[in-house]
């Protein structure tokens, strides 16, 4: 018999049969597969068949119900390994995402999974999701994150890029979490801050899903105003699925998404995967938000500790200054008195002894030696001043003024002209008044003491980045130096013969406080730089 | 001139003060404790208290405030050997402050200038 199929040969050659595609020619050997997959939908069988019942052969009668019966079958079959290959691919994706969820502290993390997991082709492939959480207070459902484009443009570019990059879901929430997540929240600002609703509002949707916690699914939105209000017009959207994220019945916040570009059909499939996905993601938000809470009252705690840490060492500092304090000021006042009534009494005396009198140069002797240990009592109590500066913001040129008006009557005594070269508009100087006074103070008496005869003596102050400039310099000072010193030691000079503590002082005071000085001799004279920050941080 | 109350628990600067003021022509009371200065206060008018601060049980500073409580218009110069009181609150009260030096030429000055400025 000549049969037009090829159920009735063993092996076939691939062109006999022009049902076998590319990649299936192991069918052309193996008869029974052959039959099963190819021959029982086959025209040519059934041609086949129709010739044996015309010869006959009465099993030809019931072979076609048979052969549906089949093929009913196998449809039912295949439609069941599809749903269960989909159904694995959730589980596969629900189990990554729960992993990265369980793991995650951080609540941007977890937010980057969660809605890229929702947004995604590879996950829920809604084409837009926003997030609302309940604030701190619990006053308000504040719009927090929205994902997914804002145009049909957007829209293509976006799923144009996913195609070209074929990441993986969890690179892709890797990739959000990187560089767009902070970009989205700025994109959808002003839609979520008008999703934004208070908690008290009962009668608002969101709310009713919320306090029922069952998610909806709202189709044609815009036709049922009393039931949605303005919400599917901020939305832009009339079908939407909202999804309530509770843990613990704690009322975590909602899930928003829709198919507004796409307009694909939302399904209960849809939502039932979304709400099953939504309570590991509302579990690890609340978890990550009280991981940072926690960590917030760490931070407090720490920066607590450390400030008391501080405030401790300081305590200790203090005692030890105020011992100090206490020492030299009693040292002081044990020793001014009596060079007082000596030095008082030699004056006192002195005016009533004549001239010529042999006693006056004792009384003289007296009053020269009193009036220096004064100046040396002076200088280390500014000393003992010195160990705990107090600072503040101070204008350097009321400063100078004070400091020269203070040495007027030495300046015309020694007919010395001072002159003031001061800066308009200075900022104020960041410095501890009382010392720097003290520094200036002894640096121009340094400078009269070496003026011999009239002479001059400048002051400037400028503004220079960050710092104040005071220079002082005088006309009259030799240029010549002692061999083997450098100006600063020679003005500044540390040995312990030196005969006053004033200037080796003021450089320690300007080391301690950090301000930078400069001493230069050149032909005109002698001049001292000194620069003063403006702000604590210079 | 002036009659002026000298308040230090030294002899020797009582003493000292007593002999420089004078010369100055001031009349000059002198008193060791916050008692006695306060006895000699109620007794007679006095035009200028000069006051240290570290008495021997006492501190000025306390005499000081009762007076600015008590008498409004007594001005008052503390002269004592600590310059670090010049930064506190309660020394604020005080008319004048000068830190005790063998050379009287200071609170000679600042006497003249505290008195002016009350007559003022």
């Amino acid at each position: 018999m000549n049969w037009e199929c090829c159920w009735a040969k063993e092996k076939i050659a691939p062109d006999e049969c022009p049902y076998i595609a590319e990649g299936e020619k192991e069918l052309c050997s193996s008869l029974g597969k052959r039959v099963v997959e190819k021959c029982v939908e086959c025209p040519r069988f059934k041609t086949d068949l129709r010739k044996l019942r015309d010869m006959g052969y009465p099993l030809t009668g019931i072979l076609p119900h048979i052969l549906a019966e089949f093929a009913d079958q196998r449809a039912q079959l295949l439609s069941m390994g599809s749903f269960l290959d989909s159904k694995t691919r959730e589980i596969n994706f629900l189990h990554e995402l729960g992993v990265v969820l369980q793991t995650s502290m951080d609540l941007d993390e977890v937010l980057s999974v969660a809605m890229t997991a929702i947004t995604a082709g590879k996950g829920f492939a809604m084409n837009r999701a926003f997030l609302l959480l309940a604030d701190k207070e619990r006053q308000f459902l504040e719009g927090h994150l929205g994902v997914g484009p804002r145009t049909y443009e957007e829209a293509w570019q976006t799923w144009a890029d996913i195609d070209r990059n074929n990441f993986t879901l969890k690179e892709m929430a890797k990739h959000f979490y990187d560089t767009k997540l902070s970009s989205e929240k700025a994109k959808f600002h002003d839609l979520l801050e008008r999703l934004t609703v208070p908690l008290a509002d009962e009668q608002h949707i969101l709310n009713r899903v919320l306090n029922d916690s069952k998610p909806v699914l709202v189709e044609n939105a815009s036709a049922q105003p009393e039931l949605y209000g303005s919400f599917a017009e901020i939305l832009g959207s009339s079908s939407f699925i909202i999804v309530p994220l509770i843990s613990r019945k704690r009322r975590i916040g909602l899930i928003i998404a829709d198919n507004c570009f796409t307009h694909k059909p939302i399904t209960l499939q849809d939502m039932q995967s979304l709400e099953t996905f939504s309570f590991p993601v509302a579990f690890a938000i609340e978890r990550a938000s009280l991981y940072e809470r926690l960590q917030e009252e760490v931070d407090k705690l720490t920066s607590a500790n450390l400030k008391l840490q501080e405030q401790q060492e300081l305590i200790v500092k203090m005692e030890k200054m105020a011992l100090v304090g206490k020492i030299t000021s009693n040292i002081a006042h044990s020793i001014r008195n009596p060079l007082m009534i000596i030095g008082g009494f030699a004056r006192s005396l002195l005016k009533t002894v004549a001239e010529q009198d042999p006693k006056r140069e004792y009384l003289e002797s007296i009053v020269r030696e009193t009036r220096q240990l004064e100046e040396v009592l002076g200088e280390v109590l500014t000393y003992s001043d010195s160990l705990y500066p107090t600072m503040d913001s101070w204008d350097v040129n009321q400063l100078v003024s004070n400091v020269c008006q203070g040495l007027s009557e030495k300046f015309q005594e020694r007919k010395i002209q001072c002159s003031l070269e001061l800066g308009p508009d200075l900022p104020t100087v960041y410095i501890d008044y009382k010392q720097i006074s003290y520094c200036l103070r002894t640096i121009l008496n340094d400078s009269v003491e070496a003026i011999a005869g009239a002479g001059e003596i400048r002051l400037a102050t400028m503004r220079n980045d960050d710092y104040v400039i005071l220079a002082i310099s005088d006309s009259s000072r030799k240029s010549e130096l002692p061999a083997g010193e450098t100006a600063a030691s020679h003005l500044f000079p540390r040995q312990e013969s030196s005969s006053s503590l004033g200037l080796p002082l003021c450089a320690t005071i300007f080391e301690k406080n950090g301000i930078p000085f400069a001493i230069d001799y050149g032909d005109d004279g002698m001049s001292v730089t000194i620069k003063l920050p403006i702000t604590r941080e210079a | 001139m002036a009659k002026i109350l000298v308040v230090d628990d030294e002899s020797s600067i009582r003493f000292l003060y007593s002999q420089e003021l004078a010369e100055e022509g001031h009349e000059v009371l002198t008193a060791a404790t916050a008692l006695e200065a306060s006895e000699i206060l109620q007794a007679q008018p006095v035009e200028l208290l000069v006051l240290d601060i570290k008495l021997k049980n006492e501190s000025g500073l306390d005499l000081l405030q009762k007076l600015v409580k008590e008498r409004h218009n007594l001005p008052v110069i503390l002269c004592t050997a600590f310059s670090c009181y010049r930064d506190d609150f309660s020394a604020w009260l005080a008319d004048g402050y000068v830190v005790k030096s063998s050379d009287l030429q200071e609170l000679k000055d600042e006497i003249k200038r505290v008195l002016a400025k009350r007559s003022r």
